[in-house]
């Protein structure tokens, strides 16, 4: 990597097609990533296995993007408010799923570096919760080592789902914080500045949940762009926000606005190491007498099973992770 | 509303072992839940039928029979449809299935005769979970819902 120390050093706030918008000294500079290091950390990144980098290579990871929003980056500063990043320092933390170029090699896809901590975001109703999205959510932050706290959107409409207090106990059971909010009558939003302040969070969640609109309550002056769920019966979202971008806060702490994710898969995560990510299963993995090699599911005298059927872990839970586990 | 999975595929029976299909057009039900052959089951639903919940996944005997007619599903009636209880061999939780197609009608007797055999035990566990189960009284009822009138078949075959 390119060392040079008097470049200077930002954030990068926002990218669009090769672009990188990096936040330095109260300043804005619209960069581009230097053609030597996008090759330094591209074939990593793709491949770490790889020794050989043919031309084929090169075409099949050309939508790897090795700079992710959050990243810490050196720039040389070209004048006229444009620059060039010429080096990704190591990240601290990175929340990650595998990209989907149809197809292609499965690659990562850095969603945010650096964050301190993720916010899955969810609907009372318009669009009705996914219980096991959320899951994938939480098990992608367990394996980035992330704390999560769980917001539930539109608690306005309340009334709409009669079985939201069952589902949200499960998770406080578990640990994870839940806030009730609501953009519209402002219900919660103070407690959710709470859980913000100084720290780097990263909204992640279904389209029209309410990720943009909960940005412009906590933060009137952004004035970002929202739309209505659809009309239709199932409250779909139109995916309003296209891009990452982060957000300053007001009150100390920042903010990562993401497109609506309605798929989510786990990056490098080991079948073995999946029941730890469920911290309420952690404490039983390798009880029985199958001990680390225990899969959990049809093993006589399995801790896990019996723990499920004993009410310490929720059916709901252990159906998750029986479905995640298939998946890798 | 957590989702309930719309199908489920073929399986290998855990009791005798035989690979059954869950075509529609074989079984005549949507949700194969026993094998046709043995009329073993698994533990696999908890709260609802197809919920697949349960963490049990032991196997399921077939006790004996009941009936089964409009909503109230555990009440017996004499020109309902014919149940089979499957009884969970590890945590002796209950539940009626309904009896496909091709299961085989021999050993839905052989399951009904052996439940005879310990009729009060079974009674009482049964109507614990208020399942009311058939008698010696309903051989006729269970022979003509098998066979569409009474005629007494030798068994043969042992569950």
């Amino acid at each position: 990597m390119n060392t040079n120390e008097e470049d200077g050093l930002g954030v990068v706030f926002r990218k669009t097609l090769g672009h990188y918008t990096v936040h330095t000294g109260g300043r804005e500079l619209d960069c581009v990533l230097s053609s030597l290091i996008h090759k330094q950390l591209i074939y990593p990144t793709a491949d770490p296995t790889s020794l050989r980098h043919t031309v084929r290579d090169v075409r099949e990871i050309e939508h790897v993007d090795p700079v992710a929003v959050g990243d810490h980056v050196r720039y040389v500063e070209a004048g006229d408010g444009r620059g060039m990043i010429t080096d990704v320092l190591p990240r601290r933390t990175k929340l990650s799923r595998p990209a989907t170029v149809p197809g292609q090699r499965v690659f990562e896809q850095v969603i945010v570096s650096n964050a301190d901590q993720v916010l899955p975001v969810f609907s009372v109703a318009d669009p009705t919760p996914k219980w096991g999205l959320l899951d994938r959510y939480l098990v992608s932050a367990e394996a980035a080592e992330l704390p999560s706290v769980i917001v539930i959107n539109k608690c306005d409409l309340a009334d709409r789902n009669p079985r939201l207090d069952e589902e949200i106990e499960i998770y406080r059971r578990i640990g994870y914080p839940v806030l009730l909010v609501s953009a519209v009558t402002g219900e919660g939003i103070e407690e959710l500045k709470q859980a913000l302040q100084g720290r780097l969070s990263v909204l992640v969640g279904k389209s029209g949940v309410g990720k943009t609109s909960l940005l412009n309550a906590l933060q009137p002056g952004l004035g970002l762009r929202v739309k209505a769920v659809g009309a239709g019966k199932l409250g779909k979202g139109r995916h309003t926000t296209t891009h990452l971008e982060m957000f300053e806060l007001e009150f100390s702490g920042a903010l990562v606005d993401t497109p609506g994710m309605r798929e989510f898969g786990l990056w490098e995560i080991a079948r073995e190491e999946l029941a730890y990510l469920f911290p309420e299963m952690a404490e039983y993995v390798g009880q029985c007498k199958f001990g680390l090699s225990c899969r959990h599911d049809q093993e006589p005298g399995c801790a896990v099973r019996k723990a499920v059927m004993a009410g310490a872990i929720s059916p709901y839970r252990y159906q998750s992770y029986m479905r995640l586990r298939e998946e890798l | 509303m957590r989702p309930r999975l719309a199908s489920f595929g073929d399986f290998r029976c855990a009791h005798c072992g035989v690979i059954v299909s869950c075509a529609h057009l074989i079984s005549g039900v949507n949700n194969r839940n026993h094998c046709p052959y043995c009329l073993w089951s698994c533990h696999l639903d908890l709260y609802a039928a197809g919920d697949r919940l349960s963490a049990c996944k032991a196997p399921m005997k077939p006790i004996g029979l009941t009936m089964k007619k409009g909503r109230n599903k555990y009440q017996r009636e004499a020109r309902g449809e014919l149940m089979l209880i499957h009884g969970c061999i590890e945590c002796k939780t209950l539940s009626i299935n309904r009896i496909a197609a091709d299961d085989d009608a021999e050993t839905v007797i052989s399951v009904f005769q052996e439940s005879l055999t310990h009729g009060h035990e079974l009674h009482t566990i049964c109507m614990q979970s208020g399942i009311v189960p058939l008698n010696a009284e309903d051989r006729e009822i269970v022979y003509t819902q098998l066979y569409g009138r009474y005629v007494e078949v030798p068994v043969i075959i042992s569950v």
